[in-house]
């Protein structure tokens, strides 16, 4: 018997929708929700033992989150970890993803479902993630992808794109027998003769984000500050990387009406900072957000601002520095933010 | 027709090769060997601003670590005094690119030290940077200088960029009476044949040139042509000589391994791609070089620009390189799609910044309807440096608080011309098959 530990988030598991976000780790025994009929694919051989749900906003937004979940799952003694789908939700996925590389990690055989374009595809860091659909209509056959590569990843054969095998092959260093110049000429007198396919990078496959709906009255609700800009106190306390950074931070304005100069520097590595320096508002408007919260032109100033430096990021970072932005801020009940970007 | 422009004369390299590099009591260069006195080269330094000057060598495969490396320049001369060479900056700011010039290859001026917006570049003289860097491959006279408390920064860097052009120029008129190793002749700068495209080349070859975006982001990143500011102007077309007498002159110190210095613009690597082809498979259109505005209205016009001006100068096709990061990007995809609407088929060097694991998308800013790249390397990626000897430049590299002659591990982001724009380097990237089961 094959003892398999299911991960599903908070609405998966019945516990609630978006008001339950914010639930942290638990585990049940047995199968829930999806589960069950993951177990009735897997059939006899296999046996659904726990499941582990967390919310999204605390799965996304809690740095020790894995960690605490991880700890539920190694509880229940798996054989394998069966994590999602998660479709194209972003911070369910963050958290498969995440889940999916921590238990690899740790040596366990573990295996992730999600669509194409999650961002939980980047945090997988090379760990088995399968194809699931966009949204839960798709959930039956996506178990079924699931429960297939369950079964492959159990008797230890690779997954392929036969089995929905996600995540493109790492892009790895290497020495060419010719440099990158005379590589140019030669490809471009490849395209010159007519081939107009040959590349050596193949164009990234950028999802289309589709932006949310205005808000309707600025005036009633909570609006965020946030920044590329890397505007933090002038110790950088967290040490935030002035080019490619690997995390972001965040820091109170509560009771605030000015970041003054000396306070607060910028230690982005991209623009001079002289000017930002000399008034750090020109970076984290905090400001004039001030003046329009004391005129009612918003509802009301988040308490802190979040910050990270965009300069060399990875475009897998900056997607990841989102989505945990997005969760911070609803747990925080924040319905706008104005981004600076420099 | 044709023969027509910049005068009709191309420029003649007299190439010395530095074999073997060593401090004497007197400057000279004799059967090989560059011998350099030290007072003599610190007096070339004449700015106040950089305190105390210090000069030493740093040959390939000694245990030595060059870090806060700023600029690099290969010494090269006109004739006694220069001559011209360096024009605007050392030299009067007239067009060069003709004549002879007298190259000392297989040595570099190095500038190294702290400079506040500068990133930390790092270069070893040993395994594996040889393939990492192009100071790995040769003997380097490094500059370091000692600023004192409250110096103004724009100061000090003008005054090393000064001195490094006049030492160079001094070290290759050391070689002025030696006959050379080599002679190499680069073609002069001619539009079209026909004043038009398609085969429009000498002996019906396809034209194709190279358009070279200038980094312009203000200073300490910036780059200078004929001495001045390249910042806020509209794409210009050179003749390959004017680059190898030193029209382009680096003043850019963001970026490490995606950083252009000075030296790669005298030796232009897709320029010698080009000219190596020059007469058999291609005709050389020329070098466009264009700066890479801040704000998106200024890349769109110079990018527009730029495409207008090959179409204008005959080009077939053009290869095209960047300097800088993800902002950068952008300047070469815009142009890349600029071009392919006129009909001239564009070719765009890349570096990858596809994270440390190499599965995260790889360009910033893809091209949308130009398709064909070419990759220098990923950025991201890590890499193992030994313990070594000696440091020059620092105390401590900063990037992982650490002396500078620890043993390391850092990104290939972090080394010197690593991942070259201007495509010096053979490293590129491959796919690699992932295993599922944990290893």
């Amino acid at each position: 018997m094959t003892r398999v530990v299911h991960y599903l988030n908070q609405f998966f598991t019945g516990v609630g929708g978006e008001d339950a976000a914010s639930t942290s780790p638990a585990r049940t025994d047995g199968a829930v929700g999806p589960g069950r009929k993951l177990q009735a694919l897997l059939g006899d051989d296999f046996e659904v033992v726990a499941t582990v749900s967390c919310g999204d906003d605390y799965a996304a937004g809690e740095p020790k989150a894995v960690d605490e979940i991880l700890a539920l799952v190694k509880d229940a003694k798996p054989d394998v970890v069966v994590i999602g789908p998660a479709f194209s939700s972003g911070r369910y996925g963050l958290a498969c993803g995440r889940l999916a590389a921590a238990a690899t990690q740790a040596g366990l055989a573990a295996v992730a479902a999600m669509h194409p374009d999650n961002p939980g595809l980047d945090e997988a860091a090379g760990a088995p993630v399968v194809r699931s659909g966009e949204a839960a209509r798709e959930m039956g056959p996506s178990l079924e992808t699931l429960a297939a590569a369950v079964r492959k990843l159990v008797a230890g054969e690779d997954l392929t794109d036969a089995e929905g095998r996600l995540g493109k092959p790492a892009r790895r260093n290497r020495v060419a027998d010719e440099n990158a110049a005379r590589r140019a000429v030669a490809l471009v007198l490849a395209r010159l003769g007519g081939d107009r396919e040959a590349t050596e990078v193949p164009l990234p496959n950028f999802d289309q984000v589709t932006p949310a709906a205005p808000v309707e009255d600025l005036s009633q609700v909570t609006v965020a500050l946030v920044s590329e800009g890397a505007l933090v106190p002038a110790a950088n306390p967290d040490k935030l990387e002035s080019a490619r950074a690997t995390r972001w931070a965040h820091y109170s304005v509560e009771g605030r009406d000015s970041l003054p100069s000396g306070e607060f520097i910028s230690v982005h590595g991209g623009f001079s900072t002289v000017a930002a320096n000399e008034d750090p508002q020109r970076i984290v408007p905090l400001d004039v957000a001030r003046e329009l919260e004391s005129e009612g032109a918003i509802g009301r100033l988040h308490g802190e601002y979040l910050v990270t430096a965009g300069n060399g990021t990875s475009v897998g970072n900056a997607k990841r520095f989102g989505t945990e932005w997005v969760a911070d801020l609803r747990k925080s009940g924040v319905r706008a933010a104005i981004l600076t970007a420099t | 027709m044709a023969e027509n422009n910049n005068a009709g004369e191309g420029l003649r390299r007299l190439v010395h090769d530095v074999d073997a590099v060593a401090l004497g009591d007197r400057t000279s260069y004799e059967s090989g060997t560059l011998t350099v006195s030290a007072d003599e080269a610190a007096a070339h330094f004449t700015e106040e601003a950089l305190g105390q000057v210090r000069l030493s060598w740093a040959s390939p495969g000694e245990s030595v670590r060059i870090v806060k490396i700023l600029d690099a320049v290969e010494p090269r001369t006109k004739g006694p005094g220069g001559a011209g060479i360096f024009p605007g900056l050392l030299g009067p700011a007239r067009p060069q690119g003709r004549g002879e010039t007298h190259v000392l290859r297989g040595a570099a001026v190095v500038a190294a030290g702290f400079l506040p917006r500068a990133q930390e570049a790092v270069v070893d003289m040993t395994a594996p940077m040889a393939e990492l860097s192009p100071l790995a491959n040769t003997h380097n006279l490094v500059v370091e200088f000692d600023p004192p408390p409250g110096v103004d920064w724009a100061v000090v860097s003008a005054g090393l960029r000064q001195g490094m052009l006049a030492l160079a120029a001094q070290l290759a008129g050391a070689a002025l009476d030696a006959p050379p190793d080599h002679e190499e002749t680069l073609p002069p700068l001619r539009t079209s044949a026909q004043g038009g495209r398609s085969g429009g080349g000498q002996d019906g070859l396809p034209r194709v040139g190279a358009i070279t975006n200038l980094q312009t982001q203000g200073t300490f990143k910036e780059t200078f042509v004929y001495g001045r500011s390249f910042t806020g102007a509209l794409p210009t077309l050179l003749g390959p000589g004017e680059l190898d007498d030193g029209a382009v002159v680096s003043g850019q110190f963001g970026h490490p391994s995606l950083k252009n210095p000075t030296y790669l613009y005298q030796n232009h690597p897709v320029v010698a791609a080009l000219l190596e082809r020059h007469g058999k498979d291609l005709d050389f259109a020329g070098v466009v070089i264009s700066p890479e505005p801040v704000d998106q209205v200024g890349k769109e016009l110079v990018c527009a620009h730029a495409a207008r001006l090959c179409a204008d100068a005959g080009f077939d096709a053009a290869l095209l390189t960047k300097e800088g990061g993800g902002n950068a990007d952008a300047d070469v995809a815009l142009k890349m799609d600029r071009l392919e609407e006129l009909g001239i088929a564009a070719v765009g060097l890349f570096a990858e910044m596809a994270g440390p694991d190499g599965t995260g998308p790889s360009i910033v800013v893809p091209p949308n309807r130009a398709t064909a790249m070419v990759s220098t390397g990923n950025y991201d990626e890590k890499v193992e440096l030994a313990e070594v000897e000696r440091a020059l430049g620092g105390a401590r590299v900063a990037l992982v608080d650490e002396p500078a002659t620890a043993r390391m591990e850092l990104p290939t982001a972090a080394f010197y011309g690593a991942l070259s724009p201007l495509g010096w380097g053979r490293l590129t990237c491959g796919e690699t098959v992932m295993r599922t089961a944990p290893s």
